[in-house]
């Protein structure tokens, strides 16, 4: 509705355009609404204008204050708002016609309301006047069947067709003027239809207008602002010229100054330079001067050096030669030297196709060495299983002969302490008892006992403190080796048990379970042998080494002071170990027979030892055996190397005792005793020829005896005869009275 | 013709010898090249294929050179010209594009066809400049804006909603659509649909596309008449975010008919199905489709409780109180930060119920009632309500027949509330009395920059200290915004939203 035109107008200054702008459509526009609110429009532009203006008083004071700070800000600011207010208007005037259908949208809704409501009330009152009708002509229906006569009939048919025709006509009528106003409504809305394409037509527009104003007004301000930018920007310029001017001109005056300064301070360095110059030449004639003497001096040295060069040179040539002929010499010796090698390679070649000959041939004989020695060997083993055996046989043999002999010699003791004893009780009337020798007891030749397996040592140390507990009192002295005594069997025999306990981890698990049902002992009897073949423990002397470690730890552990003590005992034993070693493989023979005796000693030698010694404190910690036993695998490994070479000689028997020995039995009965005997012998022969005189006077005495029996007899036979009754005087009478 | 040539020499120097001036140039690319011939000597290929002459034999090609003055090196393509240009012609058949080099690629969707088929190139090429071509050969009119900005969902969404627009209910092959389906998933964001085609009852009459011209006896027969069902289209659209639909007929001229406008209740119910089951969904549309209380009640009752649907848009319907109270129940069980029912039939009851609803909700920022009955009972609700709410922003009441009493209440609320920014009351009745009050609650309000009371019968100076209030709250909205673009856009995004209203 606006013509275009009412756009060219429009000025920078933008409010009072804005309001004839909207002013302009308002007025002639044919819808009063619009007009209202066009009009109410203007006066809302015309108010804010005024307010604008009062604002922009307020912003002007506000610039005011602030009008150093910049030109381009202030006209920012305006441009800002004034296009602020050009999109709010512009808006406002665009969105004026959607408000202005809306209301006439609602006026007409609240319009058809009203006409729809008059309309259902109409329609309900043709309704109900006609149903009247209705009800009154199906009335007259009744009625005109009970008339009979034709004529009424038909009377009353016409006027029921009137009556019909009558509501027909009444319907009609109602249709036809709804028709009519539906015809109506069509027109209107289409004429609506017209409306709202016109309105969005001036919608188009005014969107279109506002779109170039608010470009225009955009371009405007823009320029403005670049205007305003522009201004600043010369205003700066400007005020940087002067600056820049005020600040060259205070530069050249300074340079002047400065030139000045200059001149002056060139003057005066002049001034220096030529006193310099002067003092410098001064300088330099005398130094000329003293540089001419050098010069000549030198020059004198000069001539000396060329005479030492000459000489020199000389010198040098009378060498060259000399070298040269050398050279000459050398060539020759190379040459010969070269012969040499190669006469001397030929030589190496020969020597190296020998060499190799004689490897060969080195080999062969090797092989056939070595084949040698193995038959050698083969015949060295069956020597030896010969040897063994011949071995054997011999110590049987010797063994049999001994035992023979030794039979021999015992019959003998006895027969002599039988003699003895004869002696001692009939003859001197001394109670006898019968002499102890150890070689009495000796049965076969006597040998070291042979060294023990450490478990059969155990297994009897067992089967010994079993026994010893059964029967404690009962049990006769007996005695162990004679190996190191300082230990007590119970001590070893704990040490063994704990030993058992805590390196459970060297047995093997399947022995483990194989152990479980065994017997207490057995079970600790091959525990510990398990232990010691890990140890590598094979011989007794070894398991006291091994106990005796323990305590020498525990001592150790006791007082650390005692360590070297020990250390030195300990070699001392070992060495005496071996002595022992060697000394005791003596009495071969006798070794089944002595070892229950030394048994029987050991422990008698021990329990001594117990009752000497208080039994040790337990004070081995189950901890440390592992130490200890690590310390003490380290330990063996040593002398086990160096006792190896003397195992072999084992066998050798040691006859150093068996000369002793039947020393001894040949001195069974002492020389004293033999004295005795010897002296009683004497007494008794002399005893003897005084009993043969006594029985010999005996003798005599019993004949003499027989003698006078015999002549008694005659005596009686001679009275009692009856010659002699016969005779007065009987001879009888005679004798017999001397006789009475 | 020559450059195909010279890139068979390059590619293969058996096929050379045979190639002559007049071979076809797809036949030179595509042909068998085994058992043809070589040449004895392969160095002259290269010296040869300098030539503009190819086809022609050693000697002539000699003579050739000879007497070409215009001969130049720069005549001849590069090697990768030719083949990038192949690859261009037989794309269809054969699309390579991600193997090549950036720049290669750059070059091939430069001279693509817009008219390749979809199911090429839809998923294959992501370049914006491709699909820039492909709608400007389609449309004359392009918005990119109002596609976020992306020319391949552009294309995508403005494709589909043309089928949908042309899809006729029991004639178009549903296939048409769902085949698309798989193409436009990953880019569809938003459908726009401003017609649907009921079903073509008289096909030996119509044609497809063509609207039904047939009498008012399809009354009768209501079922027919639903039109295509979106649940499929939905279901398939993993980014949906925007539906926007009108269920309406477009130039259908003298074809008119009441029967083209009906919203069917299985159309009803197929959409809020469709609805219910997008949890993508954040704006729905529903305008111009004679939606009533039943209808929109069925809807609102599908999108209780969704996850993330921020926008509803019922304007321009049928809707009456009843419906209002099934938004209001909306209002309480989602999180709408936007309600549009302008143009309808809410009525005091109705606005009642909304504003019971907005008294407590704290997720709507918008709400619009224009042109709807609410009177001044339903005014002075919604004022009651505003006193509590501390949420909405914008409130459109114009066109509700209110007068001062509302306005008193509104006063009251314009001097306790901080959050409203704007505010339209035009086209009621407030008088002057009620100008007066509001301008007072005006003198207390330091927050709302725009109301509107057009056409209210307000005295008009009233209106103008009104209209200075809003400016002095404008300028501290400005200088507590410390951006002044802020403050532009702000008025320039406010300008169309009344346009539209």
């Amino acid at each position: 509705m606006n013509p275009p035109g009412s756009l060219a107008d429009l000025d920078p200054n933008l409010d009072e355009h804005l309001s004839t702008q909207i002013l302009a459509p308002s007025v002639h526009s044919d819808n009063p609404q619009e007009r209202i609110q066009a009009r109410r429009l203007r006066i809302a532009a015309r108010l804010e204008a005024r307010r604008r203006e009062a604002l922009g008083e307020y912003l002007d004071g506000k610039k005011e204050s602030e009008e150093d700070q910049s030109k381009s800000y202030k006209q920012k600011e305006e441009s800002r708002l004034k296009l602020a207010k050009l999109l709010l208007c512009g808006t406002e005037l665009v969105t004026n016609i959607q408000v202005a259908i809306d209301t006439r949208e609602i006026h007409r809704r609240v319009e058809e309301e009203e006409i729809k409501r008059q309309r259902i009330e109409k329609l309900e009152n043709e309704v109900k006047t006609s149903q009247d009708k209705f009800d009154e002509i199906t009335s007259k229906w009744e009625e005109g069947k009970q008339k009979r006569i034709p004529q009424e009939l038909w009377e009353m048919l016409n006027t029921q067709q009137l009556h019909c025709a009558g509501l027909l006509e009444d319907k009609n009528k109602l249709i036809s003027e709804l028709q009519q106003e539906l015809k109506t409504k069509d027109d209107q809305y289409v004429k609506d239809l017209k409306k709202q394409s016109d309105d969005i037509c001036l919608l188009l527009e005014r969107m279109e207008q506002q779109v170039k104003n608010v470009m225009k007004t955009f371009r405007e301000e823009l320029y403005h602002i670049e205007k305003a930018f522009e201004v600043e920007r010369q205003e700066l310029l400007a005020s940087n010229k002067k600056k820049w001017e005020r600040a060259l001109q205070a530069h050249n005056a300074k340079e002047l100054e400065y030139l000045t300064n200059r001149m002056k301070k060139v003057e005066d360095y002049e001034k220096q330079l030529n006193r310099q110059r002067i003092r410098d030449c001064e300088e330099y004639n005398t130094i000329k001067i003293k540089l001419e003497q050098d010069v000549q001096i030198l020059e004198q040295q000069l001539q000396q050096r060329k005479a030492i060069y000459q000489l020199n040179q000389e010198k040098l040539e009378y060498n060259l030669q000399v070298l040269k002929k050398r050279d000459e010499e050398s060539t020759v010796i190379k040459s010969q030297q070269k012969r040499k090698i190669n006469r001397l390679r030929d030589t190496l070649n020969n020597l190296r196709s020998k060499y190799a000959k004689q490897i060969k041939q080195f080999q062969e004989e090797n092989q056939s060495l070595t084949l040698d020695y193995q038959r050698l060997v083969l015949q060295f083993k069956e020597l030896q299983k010969a040897m063994r055996h011949f071995a054997l046989i011999d110590d049987e043999k010797f063994r049999e002969i001994w035992l023979m002999n030794e039979e021999e010699a015992k019959d003998l003791i006895a027969r002599a302490f039988d003699v003895d004893r004869i002696i001692h009780t009939h003859h001197l009337g001394l109670p006898w008892t019968a002499p102890d020798f150890w070689f009495l007891k000796n049965v076969g030749p006597i040998s070291q006992q042979p060294q023990k397996s450490a478990t059969q040592i155990v297994e009897e140390m067992l089967m010994h403190t079993e026994e010893e507990e059964a029967e404690e009192a009962a049990s006769e002295p007996e005695s162990y080796l004679d190996l190191p005594k300082q230990i007590s069997e119970k001590t070893t025999k704990r040490i063994l048990m704990l030993l058992c306990d805590e390196s459970g981890f060297l047995v093997e698990s399947k022995l483990l379970s194989l152990l479980l049902p065994l017997e207490q002992n057995e079970c600790y009897l091959l525990r510990l042998d398990a232990i010691f073949s890990a140890l590598g423990i094979e011989s007794e002397d070894d398991l006291y080494k091994l106990v005796n470690f323990f305590l020498k730890y525990r001592a150790h552990r006791l007082s650390s002071s005692l360590q070297i003590e020990s250390c030195s005992q300990a070699s001392t034993e070992k060495a005496s170990m071996e002595e022992t070693s060697m000394g005791s493989e003596l009495e071969l023979a006798e070794q089944t027979e002595m070892e229950g005796e030394k048994e029987e000693g050991l422990v008698e030698g021990e329990k001594e030892e117990e009752e000497e010694t208080p039994p040790y404190p337990w004070v081995i910690h189950p901890n440390d055996v592992v130490k200890i036993l690590e310390a003490f695998v380290m330990g063996l490994k040593k002398p086990r190397d160096s006792r190896a070479p003397p195992r072999v000689q084992k066998n050798v028997r040691n006859n150093s005792k068996d000369s002793e020995y039947w020393q001894a039995l040949t001195t069974v009965i002492p020389s004293s005793k033999q004295n005795l005997w010897d002296a009683l012998y004497t007494a008794l022969e002399k005893y003897h020829i005084v009993l043969t005189q006594r029985a010999k006077l005996l003798q005599e005495n019993s004949s003499l005896e027989q003698q006078n029996t015999e002549l008694q007899a005659l005596l009686q036979q001679y009275l009692n005869s009856k010659i002699n009754s016969e005779l007065q005087v009987p001879p009888t009478q005679v004798l017999w009275v001397p006789k009475k | 013709m020559q450059d195909t040539v010279t890139t068979s020499a390059l590619l293969d120097p058996s096929h050379s010898s045979v190639s002559t001036q007049d071979k076809s140039s797809t036949g030179g690319h595509t042909s068998s090249t085994g058992p043809q011939p070589s040449k004895p000597s392969i160095t002259p290929v290269p010296a040869k294929s300098r030539n503009s002459h190819p086809g022609a034999n050693f000697h002539r090609m000699r003579r050739i050179i000879a007497e070409d003055p215009e001969w130049s090196l720069a005549i001849v393509p590069l090697l990768t010209e030719l083949c990038i240009q192949h690859i261009i012609r037989n794309f269809q058949k054969n699309p390579i594009l991600k193997q090549m080099l950036p720049e290669h690629q750059q070059k091939v969707l430069n001279h693509l066809s817009p008219d390749l088929p979809l199911a090429v190139t839809a998923n294959l090429i992501d370049n914006e400049n491709y699909w820039f071509r492909c709608c400007m050969q389609r449309w004359p009119v392009c918005h990119v804006a109002h596609h976020g900005g992306s020319w391949k969902r552009m294309f995508f969404e403005r494709h589909l909603e043309n089928l949908l627009k042309h899809f006729i209910p029991g004639t178009t092959d549903p296939a048409v659509i769902l085949d698309l389906l798989p193409l436009c998933r990953n880019y569809v964001r938003r459908v726009h649909v401003d017609q649907f085609l009921p079903p073509v009852r008289l096909p030996a009459q119509l044609r497809p596309g063509d609207q039904s011209d047939s009498g008012s006896e399809g009354e009768m027969e209501e079922p027919p008449v639903d039109h295509y069902q979106l649940g499929d289209l939905v279901a398939g659209l993993s980014h949906l975010e925007e539906l926007d639909l009108v269920y309406d007929v477009k130039d259908c001229g003298m074809n008119f008919e009441w029967n083209l406008f009906l919203f069917t209740y299985r159309d009803c119910h197929s959409l809020a199905a469709a609805i219910k089951a997008c949890h993508t969904l954040k704006i729905f549309k529903l305008t111009r489709s004679k939606v009533d209380d039943d209808k929109a009640r069925i809807i609102i009752r599908s999108l209780l409780d969704h996850p993330v649907l921020e926008e509803l848009d019922l304007s321009h319907n049928l809707i009456g109180d009843r419906g209002a109270r099934g938004a209001a129940k909306l209002l309480s069980h989602s999180r709408l930060r936007v309600l549009n029912l302008a143009n309808n039939q809410v009525r005091a009851a109705g606005a009642q119920s909304l504003a019971h609803a907005l008294a407590h909700n704290t997720n709507l920022i918008s709400l619009n009632l224009r042109l709807n009955c609410i009177e001044d009972e339903g005014g002075q609700a919604l004022a009651h309500a505003l006193q509590t709410n501390k949420c909405l922003t914008t409130l459109h009441l114009g066109g509700n027949e209110l007068s001062e009493p509302t306005a008193t209440l509104l006063s009251q609320v314009l001097a306790i509330n901080t959050t409203l920014t704007s505010i339209n009351l035009s086209c009621n009745h407030i008088g002057l009395d009620g100008g007066k009050q509001l301008l007072e609650g005006m003198s207390d309000n330091k927050t709302l920059l725009e109301f509107d009371l057009r056409l209210s019968d307000v005295a008009q100076e009233s209106e103008y200290l009104i209209g200075q209030a809003l400016y002095a709250n404008r300028e501290a909205a400005r200088q507590r915004a410390l951006n002044p673009s802020h403050f532009m856009s702000t008025i320039t995004a406010n300008g169309p939203e009344n346009s539209v209203g």
